[in-house]
């Protein structure tokens, strides 16, 4: 591909040195951004358009079916409970993002730049509660925090009252799990930053006299800054228009959140699609926005790359006595994040019907649910299907969005809307999306409904902005110093791509892919709204159960589920780590 | 238990022997023939797919080799959506669905193939489409259930207006699907039982006792109930608690002055691409080894000379009364019913 090492004459002559840019210049340099957009533009557009044009559309049985109209927006900015809606919303999405963030932004910097022990069990507890079914997961928090479980039942034995100790229904229940449940992104992401972090500056300022906490807060963190504050974006847009977590618990406790109302429309028969349309078009809006004001950080980005030509190789702080603080900060997270939420997943799995613990449910543990799951080769088959879409979905995903990342923090002319585009995905609520793509396969020429392919497509689109975060602050990170110097060396683009930015890129593509990967494995609802009857995946199965009152049966298979996405995944990540790690490699 | 499960099997066997001679002469030749050139049939259901919907493919593809049984699964509302897209791009793939709250929008919106099956002639009357849109392949009724341990027998509410007291004020949670199992039904069911302006009365009391509006369907507010979440569910399936209760869960149904019954009709689609094939399924499905996999995947089978499982589950062997919801009055007044809903329970 290149050239050799040395600058050839050809190199130092060529025009772009001239103008003092290695890059091509000219109409070529519009090309690769331009492509890009336009096959961004095909995966993304569509739904967008019929997104907006749903939401102008009146609802099935009301007196405007079928006509242009606005009664969507209006029934949104007119709800009667908007303020408190928003309100709640506001404190909910925020407190959520604080709560992910904090945890996994310590438990990042405590496993990548300290020397605490029991790192490689802080990696487990994310790949495994990604691996672990949303409805399970949320489920298990419930049963745990809730009226008859554990700890309400303990208290209630203790005090001799009918109380309760904690009230799981409640907002700040809800923000509890809502911030465990994003966690795993945020330790992902800024563990794959903080790995690249600049040792030449924190070093610096150590000698210079300041303590550990000094160096990371003035260091560390300013420097990981576009990464947090990117995530942070992320996080909040995502719990703004969660659904899950607010209508499992808002709803029975009758707090009202923006998406509330959304929800019970969708719950219509048949689900009134214009109401969540407008909403979504609003969050477009919200995202829009947002993404505009974080993409001026990008033109600074020099300022925060910590990989530059000087060499990196980061040493772990000292914590000293602190060392055991850290490991228990890493257990602490296991416990919470992992190992108190599947243990009640487990117990579910074991015993006949839904029960609360107890000694008298012991007695009654049977491998029952197990022997059924094992029984049905069937299962096969689909974890088959659920691997191929989701593999597929993360390939592509971080094909795409390495190749848009870099672009566009480069400022490549033409880049500037690939980070909306990429982006863009993350205001749709799976079922808009999923009626949209099943929309645009019926009139697509390629028989494309009902297939894997429309399965991998969809997962493609949702995942997307992910896979966006993870590459964006990837490439944040590697100064262009180095691509400059390939680049005067005489190395050709692909080859500068190949050689220099996916190597110093690959802790962000791994961790994204994985990521991306674990997600799509357990996606619900478009994998059941798009799947036909050669496509049926994982997640139609455990939801068949789950709502079928085979709870029991829909936890077992989750469990095994479970253990098969976590041997995958760091089977994975070894393989991955062990020959991509240009430190481990030289 | 056992012995009664004997005997009812022993029933059940006498019962297939004498209607597998009606079955095969019922069924015209020229239709197994035409279904069998179409060689399969895209059947969207919510089944449970282990216990109901696998086993019902596997045996009409037994009887009736060369034609596959192409499975679709997922929750009511996302075949209606898929079903509803399908018939709005003039490109139906669907063959044969069913569910009564499907049943409605897509009749309205003219999805629904109009066929008589040879087989429905045995069905009552309250359990068909009186235009011959659709027939119901299983029925289920919607009552409260308690948890036993809970709620002490002398606590138990013995009659709809039990529930008022204040007592229960709080307590009491329903689905927050918005379906004919869910609180419309409900809903419905009140105001066709007790009348528009009693049952209305009824209904506004009802919602001053705070009702959780739980956001999963039946089967899982049940599981609820059975775990000591709630001490008592209003509109759950009869037939989930008796399933329940044969694992040994502390659960009851309660039957009070009127049960509601909700028939679940399988239907052909308009513009299926594999309409013979559709008409010979759906006449698998209501002929009486149809009937028996349903049975013995625990729904309440349709067919009156077929027993439940559980024969108390049944109104005639069960000693209750039921109301039922017609089709074509869910279809109609479904939209009414959401509003109340909306307006006192919300």
């Amino acid at each position: 591909m290149t050239q050799g090492p040395v600058s050839s004459p050809q190199a130092a002559l060529a025009p772009r040195r001239v103008s003092g840019n290695w890059r091509a210049s000219g109409w070529s340099s519009w090309l690769p951004s331009s492509l890009l957009s336009l096959i961004l533009a095909c995966l993304v557009l569509p739904p967008i358009g019929i997104l907006i044009f749903r939401s102008l559309k009146g609802e099935r049985g009301s007196p405007t079916e079928g006509l242009q109209t606005l009664e969507n927006y209006v029934r949104l900015f007119g709800n009667p409970k908007l303020y408190e809606s928003a309100a709640n919303s506001l404190v909910f999405a925020a407190c959520a993002t604080v709560i992910s963030l904090l945890i996994g932004g310590v438990l990042a910097w405590v496993v990548e730049r300290s020397d605490a022990p029991l790192k490689k069990l802080a990696f487990f507890t994310a790949i495994v509660s990604l691996g672990t079914p949303y409805i399970l997961y949320v489920g298990a928090w419930l049963f745990l925090l809730g009226r008859a479980g554990p700890i309400n039942d303990i208290y209630r034995a203790l005090s001799g009252t009918n109380d309760l100790l904690i009230n799981v229904y409640s907002l700040g229940g809800m923000i509890l799990v809502e911030g465990f449940l994003w966690t795993p992104l945020v330790f992902l992401l800024l563990s794959t930053t903080f790995r690249r972090a600049n040792a030449e500056m924190e070093e610096a300022a150590r000698m210079a006299g300041a303590s550990v906490a000094q160096t990371v807060w003035h260091i560390s963190m300013r420097l990981a800054w576009p990464a947090i504050l990117g995530l942070g974006m992320f996080v909040f847009i995502r719990n703004v228009e969660a659904f899950d977590v607010p209508v499992l618990i808002g709803t029975p406790s009758r707090i009202s959140l923006l998406t509330t109302d959304v929800y019970v429309s969708l719950t219509h028969n048949p689900p009134q699609l214009g109401y969540a349309s407008a909403f979504s078009a609003v969050m477009l809006l919200l995202v829009a926005v947002l993404l505009y004001f974080y993409g001026r950080l990008s033109r600074h980005a020099d300022r925060y790359a910590s990989v530059t030509g000087k060499g990196f190789r980061p040493r772990p702080f000292r914590l000293g006595k602190g060392r055991w603080v850290g490991g228990a900060i890493i257990v602490l997270n296991f416990a919470l994040v992992l190992v108190i939420p599947l243990s009640a997943i487990l117990w579910n799995s074991l015993t006949p019907y839904v029960r609360s613990f107890s000694l008298a449910g012991l007695g009654a543990l049977s491998l029952e649910h197990y022997r059924a799951v094992f029984q049905e080769d069937h299962y096969l088959w689909l974890a088959f299907n659920t691997m191929i879409a989701s593999a597929g979905a993360a390939t592509a995903a971080l094909l795409l969005t390495v190749a848009a990342g870099w672009l566009s923090v480069r400022r490549w002319p033409g880049s500037q809307l690939l980070d909306q585009l990429t982006s863009v995905p993350l205001v749709f609520p799976g079922i808009v999306l999923g009626t949209a793509l099943i929309q645009v396969a019926l009139n697509a020429p390629v028989p494309l409904y009902g297939s894997l392919w429309l399965i991998t497509i969809a997962f493609l689109i949702r995942y997307m902005p992910y896979g966006m975060r993870y590459s964006y602050a990837g490439v944040m990170q590697i100064h262009r110093e180095l691509e400059e110097a390939a680049g005067v060396a005489g190395a050709t683009q692909p080859g500068l791509i190949r050689r220099i930015v996916i190597p110093l890129l690959s802790p962000a593509i791994i961790s994204g892919w994985l990521f991306i990967f674990l997600l799509g494995a357990k996606e619900l609802s478009l994998a059941i709204l798009l799947s036909g009857p050669d496509s049926q995946t994982m997640a139609v199965a455990m939801f068949d159960q789950w709502s079928n009152g085979q709870s029991g049966e829909a936890s077992a298979l989750g469990m095994v589920w479970t253990c098969v996405m976590t041997l995958f995944a760091s089977l994975f990540y070894y393989v991955s780590e062990h020959q991509s790690n240009p430190e481990k490699s030289t | 238990m056992d012995g009664r499960r004997r005997i009812l099997r022993s029933a059940m066997a006498m019962l297939s022997l004498t209607c597998l001679a009606d079955y095969s002469l019922a069924i015209d030749q020229a239709l197994v023939e035409a279904a069998k050139k179409e060689g399969e049939v895209n059947w969207y259901t919510s089944l449970v797919v282990n216990q109901a919907s696998r086993p019902i493919a596997a045996a009409f593809e037994k009887e009736y080799p060369g034609i596959k049984v192409r499975v679709t699964s997922g929750t009511a509302n996302d075949l209606l959506l898929k079903l509803m897209a399908e018939g709005q791009a003039n490109s139906m793939r669907g063959d044969v669905s069913h569910g009564g709250s499907a049943f409605g929008s897509l009749l309205k919106s003219g999805q629904v193939a109009q066929y008589v099956p040879v087989e429905s002639k045995r069905y009552p009357e309250q359990y068909k489409d009186p235009s011959g849109f659709g027939t119901g392949h299983y029925i289920s009724f919607l009552v409260p259930a308690i948890n036993t341990d809970l709620v002490k027998e002398k606590d138990e509410p013995r009659s709809w207006n039990d529930l008022l007291d204040p007592k229960w004020a709080g307590k009491m949670a329903w689905t927050q699907q918005m379906t004919q199992g869910g609180p419309p039904g409900f809903i419905g069911a009140t105001l066709s039982a007790q009348g528009p302006d009693q049952g209305m009365a009824y209904l506004k009391k009802l919602s001053q006792q705070k009702i959780v509006n739980v956001p999963a369907n039946q089967r899982v507010v049940l599981d609820q109930v059975i775990a000591g979440q709630y001490p008592l569910a209003l509109s759950t399936f009869s037939h989930h608690s008796e399933l329940s209760l044969k694992k040994g869960a502390p659960v009851k149904w309660l039957k009070f002055e009127y049960v509601t019954g909700t028939v679940d009709p399988i239907f052909m689609m308009k513009g299926a691409p594999h309409p013979n094939a559709a008409k010979l399924f759906i006449e698998y499905v209501l002929s009486k080894k149809g009937q028996e996999i349903i049975q013995a995947a625990d729904y309440i089978p349709a067919d009156p000379q077929v027993p439940a499982s559980i024969p108390r589950l049944k109104p005639e062997t069960g000693g209750f009364k039921a109301v039922f919801l017609p089709l074509q009055q869910v279809e109609a007044e479904m939209p009414k019913w959401v509003k109340i809903y909306g307006e006192l329970f919300k």
